[in-house]
């Protein structure tokens, strides 16, 4: 079997002062997609064994969700988007809200010291 | 939850079939993008306002005026720099995720890719060069690009291009990727709606998802569909006869064909633009103008130029020229109809441009009614540019 090859040729665009960070990141996405994957073949095998049905590796992959059972599926992934993303989207809240300048070391100071 | 159904692209006889895996694989990826577009990338612009943009006014007793600028200033907010590099990812992520499907069925596309009776044709030229515009970098990260290919009688990059472009749209651009076509057409039955083509070429045509609705638009039109990529024009080939859609495929550079002068009444292009080069795009027009026939018209669809955003909305749709392998991306939103039809042979006052709303309607839902980075045809429309061949029986309407 041939392979295609992974990398685009172009140098790739680095984001982080760390390039650590930049390879944590990717992996860790890579593995909220193995979530995503686990989590429909458990739906999978929920939706097969409440029909009373077999279940085996062949009868799991050869599975098609009903638009119904697809619908779910893409509310589940954006629910669990919304919670990997929680610590990004708390930035963007706080930048609306305008409270980004105070630091919770500000905050510490602030109780001790003024309030 | 959008009732919306998105979910779906139409089936044909090479579109790569997905296992169970492959398929979860790729329904993520089109999630990530669309949290991306709709949850995390309107941050941006709250970042910039809050936080970037003050600390610029700061420092440079002004507002940025150039996108460069506004990209400088971005490149150190830490909000931008985690969508940007989590957007980089989910587009590297969507190009594996069709390729290891493609990948495990290279064998039975490419045997699939061969039918036995054939509407159109296909003609390839293995001695045609690749411009260095797409042999420099792999444009938008696809991996080898529309051009290379990896066995004999490949269509690997033709299947994965198909599938992916499905995925880079959410589905947003219908069940045929055929949108940029359909919106296309849309504007040019407003503008010249007793058009009446002989024969149309559709320029850098890749799969033929934008070729073949000129002909269901345009009967009894030879619709032509050319690209400087074998795996495509084999897929697009394929997918066409599939479809019952007669097209006549070659494997030309849309700088200099092989048509005879005065050959076409009406040229197309859908998102090539923005995939050529400074020279390139002149050359196209020209040669265009030597492929028209009095009254012809040459038609580009891409996404609107910059001279309709503020520039902080510019530098959002720029994102891809700087990270998304897309080099002639920015440079290709600065082109003016007017000054490359009169560098081009064109009557500069036959250059048009205009906005055509979106086509695919059901995708409504699910639009962003933004142009940024990674959000494509979450916008709601497409910008067209181009000119029409002087001739004095042929008109625009006045619009």
């Amino acid at each position: 079997m041939a392979q295609l090859p992974r990398k685009a040729s172009g140098p790739r665009p680095e984001y982080f002062e760390d390039p650590a960070i930049d390879k944590v990141l990717s992996m860790a996405l890579a593995l909220a997609g193995e979530v995503a994957v686990m989590r429909d073949r458990i739906d999978t095998l929920e939706r097969l064994l409440a029909k009373g049905g077999k279940v085996s590796p062949e009868i799991i992959d050869a599975y098609e969700p009903s638009i119904e059972a697809k619908q779910a599926r893409e509310a589940w992934r954006e629910q669990f988007l919304d919670i990997i993303m929680r610590r990004i989207h708390q930035e963007k809240e706080s930048l609306e809200a305008m409270t980004v300048t105070h630091t919770y070391d500000k905050l510490v100071e602030q109780v001790e010291k003024t309030l | 939850m959008s009732a919306v159904q998105l979910q779906d692209q139409q089936d044909h006889a090479v579109l790569p079939k997905t296992s169970f895996e492959e398929a979860s694989r790729q329904d993520f990826v089109r999630s990530l993008k669309f949290h991306l577009a709709s949850k995390v990338s309107p941050g941006n612009s709250i970042t910039y306002e809050k936080r970037s943009l003050p600390r610029f006014k700061k420092e440079a007793g002004r507002e940025p005026e150039t996108i460069r600028e506004v990209r400088h200033l971005m490149a150190e907010d830490p909000y931008f720099q985690f969508w940007s590099a989590m957007q980089r990812n989910s587009q590297e992520m969507m190009w594996k995720s069709v390729q290891v499907s493609v990948e495990r069925q290279m064998d039975s596309l490419a045997e699939a890719a061969k039918p036995n009776k054939t509407l159109g044709s296909l003609t390839l030229d293995p001695n045609l060069a690749v411009p260095a515009y797409h042999r420099l970098v792999d444009i938008h990260c696809m991996p080898g690009g529309y051009h290379s290919e990896f066995m004999k009688d490949d269509v690997a990059n033709g299947a994965v291009y198909d599938r992916a472009v499905y995925l880079y749209a959410m589905g947003r651009m219908g069940p045929l990727n055929s949108d940029i076509g359909d919106s296309t057409i849309a504007y040019l039955k407003i503008n010249w709606p007793d058009m009446k083509p002989k024969r149309i070429l559709d320029l850098g045509c890749t799969v033929g998802h934008s070729t073949t609705p000129y002909l269901d638009a345009y009967p009894g039109a030879e619709v032509y569909g050319i690209d400087v990529g074998a795996p495509v024009l084999r897929y697009a080939h394929a997918r066409a006869e599939s479809l019952g859609k007669k097209v006549y495929f070659s494997q030309q550079n849309a700088e200099s064909t092989n048509f005879p002068d005065g050959y076409f009444d009406l040229i197309v292009s859908h998102i090539l633009v923005h995939e050529t080069s400074h020279k390139a795009i002149r050359n196209v027009m020209s040669e265009a103008n030597r492929l028209l026939a009095p009254g012809g018209v040459v038609i580009h669809a891409e996404t609107p130029p910059y001279k309709a955003f503020g520039v902080f909305d510019a530098f959002m749709l720029d994102w891809d020229t700087r990270n998304n392998n897309e080099p002639y991306w920015s440079a290709s939103h600065e082109i003016d109809p007017v000054a490359i039809a009169n560098e081009t042979g064109f009557d500069p006052s036959l250059a048009f441009e205009g906005n055509q709303p979106s086509a695919f309607e059901q995708a409504e839902a699910r639009r962003t009614h933004v142009f940024q980075g990674g959000d494509f045809g979450g916008g709601g429309f497409w910008y067209v540019w181009g000119a029409q061949k002087s001739s004095l029986t042929m008109a625009r309407q006045a619009s």
